[in-house]
């Protein structure tokens, strides 16, 4: 750039310092706008983002709606879990297909140990192990059992053993959580195992 | 310059922020989920793809697939609808729990079940209808499907959620559809010889289909004393000349094994839909075009 397009450039801008910045009031609709536009985002953004909730996919639009559209009811769900958690826990020896395994395990198929009417009883078992003689459908066995429901949830034996009262042809009432909670204060502090003996003497 | 530190500052402003919204809550968001539990079962999901199909994601990758091919299914909504699965015994009860829930009784509802009764309801009225349904005496069932254009094109019996990609890495998204979607072809196209001959006719196997043949993938080679049992049964000008065959090579296997593992025919709790559909999957057709309803 040469010196005469430079000084009729500043002449044309009128001044040859730069212009400083001066002070305009912010016109009123501009201040209303973002906030307008702030306002449709979040109430978008509540109407159809669930919170962040990361199961939620379009086009769903919130868990409520999600859990709406599940086809199991309550009951399915509790068996579910507890098909998942006999599976974990007791199949190894009572067998998948609760048929028991000689030597073992008696089994949970009709067996009246599982589908008795005082849960209490079978309660006991997982909870504190059983040892000893018993009799299972009219079978013999003398055993020793673990106490393989110490360390689960009270939920989950719940689901385990509605589970085991309900599958395989059984069928029996569920086991409620409030059930197992209460069986498991009224034992608090029994280390041993139970006997049959004992057991039928539960009310 | 006035401001710099003005100027400064909002252009971090400016680039965090897109950079939190596109990167930061995503990842906050789902970065560390987990295999989930399959609906109605105690199987996880996704499970990890077996080896010689994690060696075809490399294929399918390095051919550039996703450049033609979305994984991705898109669901624009829910329905639901409740299926009169058997009448029981005590059809003047079953009739009148029909009169309860408004729906005709013209031409002989008890015949031909099961049958649909109720479509597109909601969860209230679903439910309802199923109690009172079954309080007569009679056997019925709540569908619970998903709706959408993909839907239709038979492309998925649900919509891609973000658990289905969990075992890819990089996640082979696609961003066109020159070709149809592929997040279910596993289950649409179960068949490895027919994928075999697709790839390497395309033409031949789909009509007016605009792929390219992948027949590098392949190879011909003279017949020594017996045929591979893996050549590929060609007819006409396709055919090689007598004394050759051709074999598919470990990567054309290896692709097709990955294309028969992208499978998401499993619901979900984030992708409700009742398994196995009761109804007829719609055939997916090869092309893109809406189809005809």
């Amino acid at each position: 750039m040469n010196d005469s397009t430079a000084s009729s450039f500043a002449a044309s801008s009128g001044r040859d310092t730069e212009p400083p910045v001066g002070t305009a009031p912010v016109p009123m609709w501009l201040m209303v706008l973002p906030i307008l536009l702030f306002f449709g985002g979040a109430l978008y953004f509540d109407w159809t983002a669930a919170w962040f909730n990361p199961v939620v996919h379009a086009p769903f639009t919130s868990l409520k709606q999600i859990e709406s559209l599940q086809p199991s009811t309550g009951g399915d769900r509790l068996l579910i879990r507890g098909k998942v958690v006999y599976e974990q826990v007791c199949a190894l020896c009572h067998g998948v297909d609760g048929a028991g395994k000689p030597g073992q395990a008696p089994t949970f198929v009709g067996s009246e140990w599982v589908l008795t009417d005082n849960v209490g009883q079978l309660i006991r078992i997982p909870l504190q192990g059983l040892a000893g003689p018993i009799t299972v459908k009219g079978q013999e066995w003398n055993l020793a059992m673990p106490a393989m429901g110490a360390a689960l949830p009270d939920e989950d034996l719940a689901a385990v053993l509605t589970y085991m009262r309900n599958a395989w042809g059984n069928q029996a009432p569920p086991v409620t959580t409030e059930q197992v909670t209460a069986t498991r204060n009224a034992t608090k502090g029994r280390t041993q195992p139970w006997s049959a003996v004992e057991l039928k003497a539960v009310q | 310059m006035k401001h710099a530190g003005m100027l400064f500052l909002t252009g971090f402003v400016a680039l965090s922020a897109s950079w939190a919204g596109f990167i930061l809550v995503p990842q906050l968001q789902i970065g560390r989920a987990s295999l989930g539990m399959v609906t109605g079962g105690s199987d996880l999901y996704p499970q990890p793809r077996p080896g010689l199909a994690a060696q075809g994601a490399q294929v399918y990758r390095a051919n550039g697939c996703y450049h033609c091919h979305s994984r991705q299914v898109r669901q624009e909504g829910a329905a639901m609808d409740v299926i009169l699965a058997s009448a029981g015994t005590n059809q003047a009860q079953v009739l009148s729990a029909f009169k309860l829930l408004d729906l005709s009784l013209a031409d002989n509802p008890l015949v031909g079940l099961p049958r649909d009764l109720l479509v597109d309801v909601d969860k209230s009225r679903a439910d309802f209808a199923q109690k009172t349904l079954e309080d007569a005496g009679a056997k019925a069932m709540i569908r619970i499907r998903a709706t959408g254009s993909d839907i239709k094109r038979g492309w998925g019996q649900r919509g891609s959620v973000a658990r289905d990609y969990l075992q890819d890495q990089p996640i082979l998204l696609g961003w066109q559809r020159l070709g149809p979607d592929l997040a279910n072809i596993g289950v649409r196209q179960p068949d490895p010889v027919w994928h075999l001959k697709h790839l390497y006719a395309p033409d031949k196997v789909v009509e007016r289909s605009s792929m390219p043949p992948y027949r590098f993938l392949f190879e011909k080679r003279k017949i020594r004393q017996t045929p591979s049992p893996d050549a590929l049964v060609l007819e006409g000008d396709l055919a090689p000349e007598p004394g050759f065959e051709i074999v598919p090579t470990g990567e054309a296997k290896a692709l097709v094994a990955y294309l028969l593992s992208l499978k998401t025919d499993v619901p979900l709790f984030e992708a409700p839909f009742s398994a196995p559909a009761p109804a007829a999957v719609p055939v997916a057709s090869a092309t893109n075009a809406t189809p005809v309803p």
